[in-house]
């Protein structure tokens, strides 16, 4: 393993959990909304987070390009007030992560929420408890399996990522190279054992992380 | 304590909660058969439900008033709830679960230290435990200290016996009395548990369809149903109060009025009842006092009212107390009653219920 | 007499359908890997030959490195048309490549291009190294032609240290270009044939033939080729002067010009 390898290893890894601690309250707050609250146009939120799971990661890639390019809704903000740029920088990568796996957090976290008796944050309530105290201290740790569970998955689905990143990313190396692109690029390169070897680390990572997360969810059955 | 109930309108599956009512005595007991929107009622007190309208006032404080749009949210209220299924958090200790409304504990409350009221619902043993592995009545003192511990200036209870049996029923009760007697809490427990509402209430609150029937003190409504709904729900036909002068051998002897009734002596001990008597439960018979027979309360009664109940008749007689007995029409065409005559009434002992006061 | 007549008839028509079903059998269809920067004149060239031979023609364009590695795992391509020999070369060690049929007639010129709007001058390789230029958009430098081409220009003017740090990479030089179109990059380096067809661009400078390195596209046919006959046919419409014009149309140098 050259240093070059060990900084890919190291950019996926950091990338990866810095995307999902990202994305962990707004996924977190649209979770509880979905799981415990009803408003007009809810489906549509629905389907909109389920977005980037059904599509294919490419046609998500592309509508971030479209946003955050120079010319996108977005990226023309960033660019004239923050002097900003996302495209074709690690914030790419971090935006296309972030984006991937948002759904799965969601989704696991909605599930969390649902199964918390809504009759003990009532009774916290009547103890005194303002919501965010209740939120904090009856809702979260009683959904808190749930919860660790879709951040674990959200960022083996990090660790993975591939079509959005290439997309708003590129494959620029030091800055912007992951494992997946590596390989990619290895694979055209002709350079097959080197992806071999990048190839293992990913499924030891994404072993590690899928393997964890199942650890979390049978504990919890097993205690119910 | 004044708890005023004002054009309550909450619309549930069948129909809408209409009840007003001022509760003033410290434990009052809202009775109704299940599905008579007890529970709903009790959310919307706590500040947990909204209402399509409502007014809601506590002493001098008012929660809701849907007219101005003025609602105090549930966790301003001071109002402490003890669910049916007590709702205690699995995943704190019960130290923790009992501490968990104390911060915002009112600052005059020193009869709600934490030491009284464990002392008081006798919990010490199980401050350190966690939630799950306690016994249902550990469950029970533990959820109703809690509620303590938040300083309340009001208590509500959801069925607070219901899923109790009856050994570990008659353990809980002086716990809820002490309540009332130590803390100065004033209750308010929903039920449909005849027995319950009597041994609880001082005031007694009669709801069914989403209406108040009847309000008032508990002998009161039992013994004058404002109507037949009423005399239906409450189902007693005779209630008096008794006073047991001896237990023995697991009978007790109760004084009741100018008579004396044998019962058994279920837990109980000498000192005031309530005496129930169902009238299904009353034989009348002509002259029988000095025959030998397994009944052991024969006593000479005089017909004061006779009343056509469908297929039944209902007969007031004194037989040193009000008693009521339920009989057949055939059998009160066969025994020719007429009113201010004598009669025989029989009763086993066994369906004489005391219920202690 | 009327007989005779309808004899003649009969058997012309018989002859016309033996030719046609004989024609439509020999309709062949050549399926040919093409370097990027050659789709548009490739297709061009190829509704010219459809019309006049009944071949069809099928394209798989993109980076030469990614078509070479597909020819490598077995991708049934009849001809390859690449960017630089080098990719020629490599098919070739490997026995994969008719070698009779190998080819270079094709040169081109690279360009550094930036987007229409913008106000940037590039007068020589060294202004790419101003602060104003902070992402120039290149083929993959590792492999494929394009970039490999632009990497070996400025290495040879010693300004590819002060670049590198600034290069995004793309997969295919159409790629490097529609990251400039796009205004995600300042600029980029492509051929001068790729600029050619896009509006949103602007060529900024021109590489001079002596500061850049000889650039040749080979063709060849793939030994595994299905269509040995129809594809030689095709390469051999590409080098005539008909196809030829068609190049020089996008601004393709052809080599025997010089």
């Amino acid at each position: 393993m050259t240093a070059e390898e060990w900084q890919i290893v190291w950019f996926t890894t950091w990338v990866s959990a810095l995307s999902t601690l990202m994305i962990l309250p707004f996924g977190l707050a649209l979770a509880w909304l979905l799981a415990r609250r009803d408003w007009p146009g809810k489906s549509i939120v629905e389907t909109f987070v389920s977005l980037p799971l059904v599509m294919p990661p490419v046609a998500t890639g592309l509508i971030l390009l479209q946003l955050f390019g120079r010319h996108g809704a977005l990226g023309k903000f960033l660019h004239d007030t923050l002097d900003l740029d996302v495209i074709f920088t690690w914030r790419a990568v971090l935006l296309a992560l972030g984006v991937m796996s948002f759904p799965l957090l969601v989704r696991s976290a909605r599930v969390a929420f649902e199964e918390v008796n809504p009759r003990l944050e009532q009774i916290a309530r009547t103890l005194g408890a303002g919501h965010w105290r209740v939120f904090c201290t009856i809702t979260v740790p009683l959904a808190a399996r749930g919860i660790v569970a879709g951040m674990v998955l959200a960022f083996a689905r990090a660790l993975g990522e591939f079509g959005a990143t290439i997309m708003i990313a590129g494959n620029i190396p030091g800055k912007t190279s992951t494992l997946s692109l590596t390989i990619f690029q290895d694979v055209q390169l002709g350079q097959d054992a080197h992806a071999f070897r990048l190839l293992g680390i990913s499924v030891v990572l994404a072993f590690a992380a899928v393997w964890c997360s199942e650890l979390l969810l049978c504990r919890k059955t097993k205690t119910l | 304590m004044s708890l005023l109930l004002k054009n309550i309108s909450l619309p549930l599956a069948d129909f809408s909660l209409e009840a007003g009512f001022e509760a003033r005595k410290r434990i009052t007991v809202l009775f109704g058969p299940s599905g008579a929107g007890k529970t709903s009622l009790l959310d919307l007190i706590a500040g947990l439900r909204q209402a399509r309208s409502a007014f809601i006032q506590l002493d001098e404080h008012v929660l809701t008033d849907t007219a101005r749009n003025f609602t105090v949210p549930a966790h301003q209220r001071g109002i402490g709830y003890v669910p049916q299924d007590l709702a205690l958090f699995p995943h704190l200790s019960v130290r923790q679960n009992l501490l968990y409304g104390s911060k915002s504990a009112a600052e005059d409350s020193h009869s709600f230290t934490f030491d009284r009221v464990v002392e008081i619902l006798e919990i010490q043993s199980l401050i350190t435990r966690g939630v799950t592995g306690l016994s249902g009545g550990e469950k029970q003192r533990v959820a109703l200290a809690r509620a303590l511990l938040a300083s309340p200036r009001l208590l509500l209870l959801d069925e607070p016996l219901a899923s109790l049996d009856a050994p570990l029923k008659a353990k809980i009760i002086p716990y809820l009395i002490r309540i009332r007697d130590e803390f100065h809490v004033p209750m308010l427990c929903v039920t449909h548990d005849r027995m319950e509402a009597l041994t609880l209430a001082d005031e007694i609150i009669v709801l069914d369809g989403g209406k108040v029937l009847q309000a008032g003190a508990v002998l009161d409504v039992f013994n004058q149903p404002a109507n037949a709904d009423v005399a239906r729900l409450v189902g007693v036909e005779t209630l008096q109060p008794g006073r047991i002068t001896n237990v023995n051998d697991g009978l007790a002897t109760v004084k009741i009025g100018g008579a004396t009734l044998t019962a058994l002596a279920s837990g109980i001990h000498e000192g005031d009842v309530f005496v129930c008597i169902r009238g299904e439960d009353v034989s009348l018979q002509h002259d029988v006092v000095h025959a030998t027979s397994s009944v052991r309360n024969r006593l000479l009664a005089r017909v004061i009212s006779l009343r056509n109940e469908g297929a039944l008749v209902r007969v007031e007689l004194d037989a040193g107390f009000q008693l009521h007995a339920l009989i057949t029409r055939p059998a009160c065409a066969e025994l020719a009653l007429q009113q201010g005559e004598t009669i025989t009434a029989l009763i086993k002992a066994p369906s004489v219920h005391l219920v202690p006061r | 007499m009327y007989f005779s007549f309808l004899i003649k008839r009969i058997s012309g028509v018989v002859m016309a359908a033996v030719l046609f079903t004989a024609a439509s059998l020999h309709a062949a269809e050549v399926t040919v890997f093409a370097a990027a920067s050659l789709t548009d004149s490739l297709k061009s060239i190829a509704t010219a030959y459809e019309k006049q031979s009944g071949d069809k023609i099928v394209f798989n364009f993109g980076a030469s490195s990614t078509l070479a590695r597909q020819i490598e795992e077995g991708a049934p391509a009849d001809i390859f048309f690449s960017a630089d020999e080098a990719k020629m070369d490599g098919l070739e060690k490997k026995a994969l490549i008719d070698k009779a049929t190998r080819q270079s007639r094709l040169g081109n010129v690279l360009v550094v291009v930036v987007p229409a709007g913008s106000s940037l001058e590039i007068k020589s390789a060294c202004d790419l190294t101003n602060a104003a230029v902070k992402k120039i958009a290149l083929a993959d430098t590792k492999a494929v032609p394009a970039g490999v081409y632009a990497k070996a220009w400025l290495e040879k003017q010693q300004l590819w240290p002060a670049i590198e740090p600034k290069v995004v990479p793309t997969e295919n030089v159409r790629g490097a270009l529609a990251a400039v179109e796009s205004e995600n990059v300042e600029a980029g380096v492509v051929y001068k044939t790729d600029a050619g067809i896009s509006k949103k661009v602007k060529v900024a400078y021109e590489v001079p033939a002596t500061d850049a390195p000889k650039i040749s596209y080979p063709m060849a046919l793939v030994k595994e080729s299905k269509q040995p006959e129809a594809g030689k046919k095709f390469l051999t419409f590409l080098a005539s002067e008909e196809a030829g014009q068609v190049f020089r149309r996008f601004s393709f140098i052809l080599l025997n010009d010089r």
